[in-house]
């Protein structure tokens, strides 16, 4: 990833249309949230200090805050296409004198990027498609049956131990809601599921995963669509 | 620390004006009470504020508020993350309810915060996020219990939410429509109560029960970033615990058992989960875990384990270590959340209860100092899992796990 | 009626009390201490900010060119309880030591004062009651009287010492939205103090903005860095942690673009200004507005008088109005004395 340096080339993404580098910016300005997330900047640096990516990446909450106020649209556009998924979205960051939220400010931009389809913020989360798959379906980020040597090599040789035990390791847990449950965190009632489901389809959950990815937003609306008119059959 | 005062009269008076704890006055409060908000809107039958029921506990905050903490009659509200990857941490929480003789549920009418998600991905919305948070606690309100959040991320999410939620009226109005579609309450609790935070307010009950000695243990603690550094006056300060300038989570019932908290330089940092980092870009989450976190405490202080409040905290610490120790780094701390630890002291069983098997550390160690003969439990556990395998036993049940079964060998 | 009352001994209040003296008229100076010479006495300065004047011996003078007038009436260990009238005829009652009295004047005058910010409220995390070696601004003015600057924990001189600027201003997380003007110049002050008294230290400073403005810089700024190789970082300081039996700080060198640590043996906050619990009393007691951080707002009818409270009659100078170094207390005394006299001249008009 390119570093930002003050005076050097300013804008990364010639190529694209000042007016669409422009729209994007006033959609992140459009949220509601924006005036509570940026005031001003100091430059004391504080959200750098306690920024866990800005140790380990070219990542800087101080600059994202500074671009904005600025209204720098170049370097904003920089920013949604790569700087956001640096962060940790550990909001150590608010800790701002001028209670900036450089977290937050991340936050709304993931959404202007994912909302927008960008094809860059479609290919970051292509390894992710899983794990939205699981939560939108069965309401939990994650379930054991996620825990596969492939996935997760790095934790060793536990998760090959794990996953010759994980049926009988599910059933001898004493919590009910838990015990023998594999393709998701606990055991949720089908209602509640449904209901979930209509929260999706209700704030235009689902229609946002097309812009992710096509084939996902198929699988998960054709599904939640059966469930859902499966529950009013049952009505 | 050291605190053999220095010469001179004024570093006398210094040092007597430190022997005080920070005061907090909660007229100096720089945030809104955002339960006073609450409280306007459901007078004008915008909402409902779900009272926390008794009988309640109450503690204090960052800035001098007092908090309600029930002390049961609580809706445990999950973690995917705990009941997926580290299944004897939620049941450590409830098997100290149980042992304390009070009244919960364990629901299957409840979905995650899906927070997580939003935090990796962006893949949402305000109104989605809400609607989620308001079903869920219309849920606990329909049930009559009380939600006790288990996540950390859910905690302080939940918080957020809270805050736009109050804020903004077209909000309320969208959530309100959804929540009529269901056919459910709008519905927003007194309190948003974490389960470490009962923990912490019942630490002194749940010591007088403590069954295995741990005086001479050293921890490390790691305060989650979604607990006390999000809607940051929610978060529990006490004047008597670390001088009341950090929160007191942890800390308050290590001490209650008896467990020395050591400290560290990079006590504030984040430990590296990242939301998406965990689930797809791990060099950030090991990296970072490992040099700023636990080769930190090594060096520093070398504690027997490293004790986290929150799901993602106890995964990054606890599962990132074998990729340091496999490249020689100095690593080597066991990991355990407030809640599996002060089960253990209660007697817990480490495999039925505390599920230790899930955890990627070396606890043997600590086993060992604690006195703790693990390897009969263990073969017990095994046992449980061949009968299970063989299909001679359906589960392990609470009737295997209520009793205390630990006692020290020596 | 010919008299004005004053009320608090800081260097503010007793010059007004002196200006007032001098135009002819008679002065009451009531101090709720036992002895006068306000925070400079209280905290045991050593030099006054900007000119390294001794503070024990400049308060001194200004003290009996007080009470050497004889149209002065000093008043220690006085309390006021309350107030009534209005400008030409105030009566106050006040509690001097046991005895309530009451006096009437034609004027009043509030000099009550700042406090410092009490760094338990940082938000930041500075640990300063958690950590013998985190100590602030004022502690440390004791220890260079003194010529005793030394670590708390154990006694011998710090060989690396940090400051840090702006604790508990410019902070809209605790609700001290303003700068407290003097923290910079008393910071350089005593980083050239630490400088002499320990010649083999190193001091930094971590700031936002150093605001040096008029002759601060060739008096204060510029001396330290040049003469006195202090180092000044732009970037502030999120943590102080210890670290062995140093102390470990962490922040951003914006400058350079990069996080930073350093390990260090003393850090000192520069905790700025608060209203004193005397400012905001007094300001119930006589009925004048307060601003939203609960200094007396000023202003007048023309909104731009630094001496005028929303009561016609009733002035107040230096810190109890918000942050001000000593020029500004001079400067508001001097101007209250001839307001609060041409009060008393056109009979209240």
């Amino acid at each position: 990833m390119r570093a930002w340096e003050a005076g050097k080339q300013a804008d990364c993404y010639p190529h694209v249309a000042r007016e669409e580098k422009e729209r994007l910016f006033r959609e992140i300005k459009d949220d509601e949230r924006y005036t509570d997330y940026l005031y001003g900047c100091y430059e004391c640096g504080i959200c750098v200090s306690a920024c866990p990516s800005a140790r380990f990446y070219n990542y800087s909450p101080r600059v994202i805050a500074q671009a904005m106020a600025r209204e720098d649209t170049d370097r904003v556009y920089e920013i949604l296409i790569e700087d956001i998924w640096n962060c940790a979205q550990c909001f150590s960051c608010t800790r701002c004198p001028r209670q900036n939220n450089p977290g937050g400010l991340v936050s709304i931009i993931r959404e202007v990027a994912v909302r927008n389809g960008i094809q860059e913020t479609r290919d970051v989360l292509q390894g992710y498609s899983r794990v939205i798959y699981k939560v939108m379906l069965k309401g939990n980020q994650v379930s054991p049956d996620m825990l596969q040597p492939e996935f997760f090599a790095d934790w060793g040789t536990w998760v090959e131990g794990f996953t010759k035990n994980m049926r009988e390791w599910r059933r001898a847990i004493p919590l009910e809601s838990l015990r023998g449950v594999t393709d998701a965190s606990w055991r949720t009632d089908h209602k509640t599921l449904v209901e979930l489901y209509t929260i999706w389809f209700e704030t235009g959950n689902v229609e946002l995963i097309r812009e992710v990815d096509e084939g996902l937003y198929e699988l998960l609306k054709n599904t939640m669509e059966e469930e859902l008119e499966d529950a009013e059959d049952e009505d | 620390m050291k605190t053999e005062p220095g010469s001179g009269s004024c570093i006398q008076q210094i040092l007597q004006k430190k022997a005080q704890p920070v005061r907090r006055d909660p007229a100096k409060a720089p945030t809104h009470d955002v339960r006073e908000e609450l409280f306007e809107l459901e007078a004008r039958g915008e909402l409902i504020v779900h009272r926390v029921p008794e009988p309640y506990l109450e503690v204090q905050t960052k800035f001098g508020r007092t908090k309600k903490i029930p002390v049961e009659h609580t809706w445990h509200h999950k973690s995917c993350g705990q009941c997926g990857h580290i299944p004897g941490y939620s049941s450590s929480i409830v098997w100290l309810h149980r042992q304390l003789g009070l009244d919960y549920v364990d629901p299957t009418d409840q979905t995650s915060c899906t927070g997580w998600n939003y935090y990796a991905s962006g893949a949402s919305n305000p109104a989605a996020q809400t609607a989620v948070m308001c079903r869920n606690f219309a849920a606990a309100y329909q049930a009559g219990y009380y939600p006790l959040i288990h996540c950390g991320t859910s905690y302080g999410h939940y918080k957020e939410v809270r805050e736009e939620l109050v804020h903004h009226q077209h909000l309320r109005d969208e959530v309100r429509r959804i929540m009529d579609k269901l056919n459910k309450p709008l519905v927003v609790p007194e309190e948003i109560v974490h389960y470490s935070e009962w923990v912490h307010a019942m630490r002194h009950r749940i010591a007088e029960r403590q069954v295995i000695d741990m005086s001479h243990i050293r921890a490390c603690i790691h305060a989650a970033c979604h607990y006390h550094k999000i809607v940051v006056e929610d978060a529990i300060y006490d004047p008597n615990i670390l001088k009341g300038e950090r929160t007191a989570i942890i800390t308050g019932v290590l001490q209650a058992l008896g467990i020395t908290v050591e400290d560290y330089s990079t006590w504030f940092d984040c430990c590296g989960f990242g939301f998406r980092h965990i689930l797809v870009e791990r060099d950030f989450t090991r990296s970072f875990a490992i040099s700023r976190k636990i080769e930190v405490m090594k060096r520093e202080v070398n504690p027997d384990m490293v004790v986290v409040q929150d799901t993602g905290c106890y995964t990054t610490l606890d599962k990132s270590q074998f990729i340091g120790k496999a490249h020689q780094r100095d690593v080597g701390i066991p990991a355990f959340s407030d809640a599996q630890i002060t089960a253990l002291a209660l007697g817990a069983h480490p495999f039925r209860v505390v599920q230790m098997h899930w955890g990627s550390t070396d606890w043997r160690p600590l086993m060992a100092k604690l006195g703790i003969d693990w390897q009969t439990y263990k073969d017990e556990f095994d046992a449980d899992v061949e009968a299970i395998r063989r299909g001679d036993k359906k589960a392990v049940t609470w009737e295997d796990c209520d009793a205390p079964v630990v006692t020290k060998t020596k | 009626m010919s008299r004005v009352l004053t009320i608090g001994s800081g260097p503010a209040g007793l010059e007004a009390a002196r200006c007032v003296a001098e135009l002819g008229y008679d002065v009451t100076l009531i101090e709720q201490l036992d002895r006068l010479g306000g925070t400079p006495e209280i905290e045991r300065y050593a030099k006054l900010t900007h000119h390294f004047r001794d503070s024990e011996e400049a308060m001194r003078e200004m003290i009996t060119a007080v009470t050497s007038k004889p149209n002065v009436q000093v008043l220690p260990n006085t309390t006021v309880l309350s107030a009534s009238g209005e400008a030409g005829k105030f009566r106050v009652a006040v509690k001097n030591g046991g005895a309530p009295q009451e006096i009437e004047a034609g004027a009043i005058i509030i000099a009550t004062g700042f406090q410092h910010f009490d760094p338990g409220r940082e938000t930041q995390y500075y640990n300063y009651y958690s950590l013998p070696d985190v100590i602030t601004i004022s502690d440390l003015e004791g220890m260079l009287k003194d010529h005793a600057v030394l670590r708390p924990s154990t006694g011998t001189p710090p060989q690396k010492v940090a400051f840090i600027q702006c604790v508990g201003s410019r902070d809209r997380q605790i609700g001290n939205e303003y700068c407290s003007k003097v923290c910079c110049g008393i910071a350089s002050k005593q980083a050239i103090e630490i400088r002499e008294q320990l010649p083999d230290s190193q001091v930094f400073i971590f700031y936002i903005d150093m605001r040096m403005y008029g002759y601060w810089e060739p008096q204060l700024y510029w001396p330290a860095q040049e003469q006195h190789k202090v180092t000044y970082v732009k970037g502030l300081v999120s943590e102080i942690l210890p670290q062995g039996d140093r102390i470990l700080i962490r922040g951003e060198d914006t400058t350079m673009g990069r996080p930073m640590e350093i390990t260090l043996d003393m850090v000192v906050l520069s905790v700025g200004m608060e209203p004193s619990e005397g400012t905001k009393s007094m300001a119930g007691v006589f009925g004048v507005e307060q601003n939203q951080y609960g200094f007396i707002a000023t202003g007048g009818a023309s909104g731009i008088d630094p001496v005028a409270t929303s009561r016609p009659g009733i002035f107040v100078v230096g810190a109890a109005a918000g942050p001000s170094d000593l020029d500004d207390s001079f400067s508001t005394a001097g101007l209250a004395a001839v307001r609060a006299a041409s009060v008393l001249r056109n009979g209240g008009k």
